[in-house]
């Protein structure tokens, strides 16, 4: 099979770090081969691939933590470069499948560990564990006296990346992080991992075999098979022209419908029309495609109204089930519109207050594109 | 009327005039109850056989007397625990339940200790100053009914302990009163006197030696094993080896090779190792000691889960902080527990000791078999069975202690 040395890079950034050629072997197998990638700096790389492609391989290669046994990594940041293994670990936060948050350490102390390893002064380590607590939205008070056994799941993960953000590595590197948790907390992580990302804007590998996880969080999608790389690109430009079949059957005969997961709500919120009042007297002028929604005295909604010709339906709203987050996936949003009937999702901001809606009409114009 | 539906069933039912069931008398004991009728038939039996045994001096042939030939007072008293827990079984309300229940079982302890103190007086009446006396098999019956009595409590409370405190409080008074003076064990460690504490130091001594041996050889051991699939190979059948071989037979077989040592080695002759001694007993006890050693550290340190050791890797921990951070105090509590089942292994078989020469309780037990006289072989026995309690008691809280406050109260695999 020929092996493409040359994958488009994303020209908005520089790499970060480049691999050449690297291969591992395993014994006789080979988990490895030929693999060539450079990791674009302050950008999310998804790897994706069905089990045993190598993925997590070539995940633990940038770590050290698997051995490669030719080609070779280079570091574009000189600082990283001259560092030895375990330094080289330690800037870069590493957050796994099973957590491995360690069992005798409470959270605080999970937490502070390679801040710890890295010698920082106490004072600034109390500082930095109680912010990154409330980074992952965890409240420092409540949660960083507890152990791992009295986290869920959900929570377990949150703590094993505020751990890996611990001593505010350039880079992450992140084996299925959400991997063990039920479908509902995992979209809730994803939209955090977002929320967070583009606050910190930092070079993070990822690895998932969750299709719409890696369409949803890649700027960067890798999909690899038996230990080679097949594509590497933006995923939008991976879904408009996939190469080879292999990665046509990978994604999917919906691929128009894998679009929505690329952009999230807020990009196509627009204002809404809203009032305390239960239903206004007049149908607004462009009644047909609009949702009038009812909000209570904070704000938070409590029904949409939309019209059919004069007839006004009313839909009662139960906030988080009905509604969507800033971060979440167009996906999510054509997912609500058709469970309630109306013509738009309704977006809901901090402490559920409704902040703007998606249309449907909007949506509709996006995945045409 | 009540009938019964079938053979097999312990229900009478009561049905009304249509042949609908009215009431239900219900004949099935609950387990609380079983154990009830237990006790109260190892009280039963108690009545009929020997309470104590009296001896006109040492050597005199035992006299024994029955829990009848007591005085009324006396027998009215020891039938008031029986009576308590039979009204226990019946008890519906939850505190009649724990009221009678916790004074059977304070009361069962109390009267056999008055009744004791009593008897005391009269056997020197009738026997003169020289005479002892000893519990005998009535008794032990007793008593055991109430233990029984006391595991039969969900709970150990407060009020339980305080039972028992008042209880070792008035023995204590009675007994300084001098009414247990003629008790046999009593006698017996008069004439042993400062020898007892001796021993009991020597046993301590001897357990404590041969567990640090056995620690100081046996977790690097397990280190190796869990290291490398070839050291495991060999520890381990070693280790089954030595396990099978009978404790008195590895005490025999340590005579032969260590006098030989002594005679070539005329040093270690002055350091105390000979044929026979405490030397051949510290090896062997060592050597028993390293099985449940090595065997709950591997356990230990195996069982920490890979995940935790490659987050740790991949955080950046070198080997050393990996082993001080992460799988010393994850590994502790299972390696403290081998510690402790070798302990109390240790200190049972120390008492073997005393068969090459060694020192230790086991001097009061095997002295006691060769002079006949049970009431030494009991104050032996009873000394050694303190000092595992005790032992235990206190490594328990160490464990706890030492143990992270996330894994306490964890269950740890048995090796």
């Amino acid at each position: 099979m020929q092996s493409h040395h040359n994958h488009p890079v994303l020209t908005d950034t520089h790499s970060f770090l480049t691999v050449k050629n690297i291969a591992v072997n395993y014994g006789e197998i080979a988990a490895l081969q030929d693999v060539t990638l450079s990791i674009p700096a302050n950008r999310v790389t998804v790897l994706i691939g069905p089990s045993g492609c190598g993925k997590s391989t070539t995940l633990r290669c940038l770590n050290g933590l698997v051995k490669i046994d030719g080609g070779s990594i280079t570091y574009e940041d000189e600082g990283i470069q001259d560092l030895s293994e375990t330094d080289l670990r330690r800037s870069m936060g590493y957050a796994i499948q099973s957590v491995g948050l360690m069992p005798h350490l409470s959270v605080e102390e999970n937490v502070d560990l390679v801040p710890r390893l890295l010698g920082w002064p106490k004072a600034s380590r109390t500082e930095r564990v109680e912010k990154l607590l409330k980074l992952v939205r965890l409240e420092p008070e409540i949660y960083s006296k507890k152990y791992p056994h009295e986290l869920s799941g959900g929570e377990a993960q949150r703590i094993g990346f505020a751990r890996a953000l611990g001593a505010d590595p350039p880079m992450l590197l992140m084996d299925e992080p959400f991997g063990a948790v039920d479908p509902l907390n995992r979209e809730q992580l994803q939209d955090e991992f977002i929320r967070i990302q583009r606050q910190l804007k930092k070079t993070v590998v990822f690895v998932t075999h969750d299709l719409d996880e890696a369409i949803r969080l890649a700027d960067y999608l890798v999909i690899m098979k038996d230990g080679k790389i097949v594509q590497a690109d933006a995923p939008e430009r991976i879904l408009a022209s996939p190469r080879g079949e292999f990665v046509e059957r990978f994604l999917g005969p919906d691929r128009a419908l894998q679009r929505l997961t690329l952009f999230t709500a807020d990009r196509l919120m627009e204002k809404v029309l809203s009032g305390v009042e239960e239903k206004p007297a007049l149908a607004p002028d462009e009644s047909s495609n609009r949702t009038y929604w009812q909000v209570d005295a904070e704000g938070k909604p409590i029904a949409g109204y939309a019209w059919v010709g004069d007839k006004a339906i009313r839909r009662l709203i139960v906030n988080g089930t009905h509604t969507v987050q800033q971060y979440s996936s167009l996906k999510e949003c054509v997912s609500k519109i058709l469970n309630l009937g109306l013509p738009s999702a309704a977006v809901v901001c901090e402490e559920g207050r409704l902040c703007g809606e998606v249309r449907f009409e909007t949506i509709q114009q996006i995945s045409q594109g | 009327m009540y009938r019964s539906i079938s053979s097999d069933t312990c229900f009478l039912e009561k049905l009304g005039p249509n042949g609908v069931i009215v009431d239900r008398a219900d004949f099935r004991l609950n387990f609380q109850q079983k154990l009830a009728s237990v006790v109260l038939l190892l009280f039963f039996a108690s009545f009929f056989f020997p309470f104590y045994l009296a001896r006109e001096n040492r050597i005199s042939e035992d006299i024994q007397s029955g829990l009848l030939s007591l005085s009324p007072l006396c027998i009215l008293f020891l039938m008031l625990p029986p009576l308590l827990i039979a009204l226990h079984a019946f008890a519906r309300k939850g505190w009649m339940k724990e009221v009678t229940i916790t004074l059977s079982g304070v009361l069962g302890l109390f009267f056999p200790m008055m009744v004791l103190a009593i008897v005391g007086s009269d056997v020197s009446d009738a026997f003169g100053s020289l005479a002892r006396y000893s519990p005998a098999s009535g008794m032990y019956l007793y008593l055991t009914a109430v233990i029984i009595i006391f595991l039969m409590k969900p709970k150990f409370r407060l009020y339980d302990l305080s039972g028992m405190i008042l209880v070792a409080l008035a023995v204590m008074f009675v007994a300084s009163k001098g009414s247990y003076d003629r008790l046999g064990i009593v006698l017996e460690g008069r004439n042993f006197g400062s020898r007892v504490t001796r021993e009991v130091l020597a046993h301590i001594r001897l357990t404590f030696i041969s567990l640090g041996i056995s620690i100081v050889i046996g977790i690097p051991l397990a280190l190796a094993s869990f290291q490398g699939k070839r050291a495991k190979k060999i520890v381990f059948p070693f280790l089954n080896l030595l396990q099978t071989i009978p404790s008195i037979a590895l005490f025999g077989l340590l005579i032969t090779p260590l006098s030989l040592l002594s005679r070539t080695f005329p040093f270690l002759r002055e350091m105390g190792i000979k044929g026979i001694g405490n030397a051949p007993a510290i090896i062997a006890l060592s050597t028993y000691a390293l099985y449940p050693i090595i065997r709950y550290s591997f356990t230990a340190f195996s069982s920490i889960e890979e995940s935790v050791i490659q987050a740790a890797k991949g955080m950046g921990m070198n080997p050393f902080q990996i082993w001080r951070m992460v799988r010393f105090p994850l590994a502790a509590p299972g390696v403290l527990h081998g510690i402790r089942v070798a302990l109390i292994q240790t200190i049972g078989n120390a008492t073997l000791a005393k068969l090459i020469g060694g020192d230790g309780l086991g001097v009061l037990v095997f002295e006691g078999l060769g002079q006949a006289s049970v009431d030494m072989v009991l104050l032996g026995m009873l000394l050694i069975i303190a000092l595992t309690i005790a032992s235990d008691r206190i490594f328990q809280i160490f464990i706890y202690l030492v143990t992270p406050p996330a894994l306490r109260g964890k269950a740890v695999g048995n090796g």
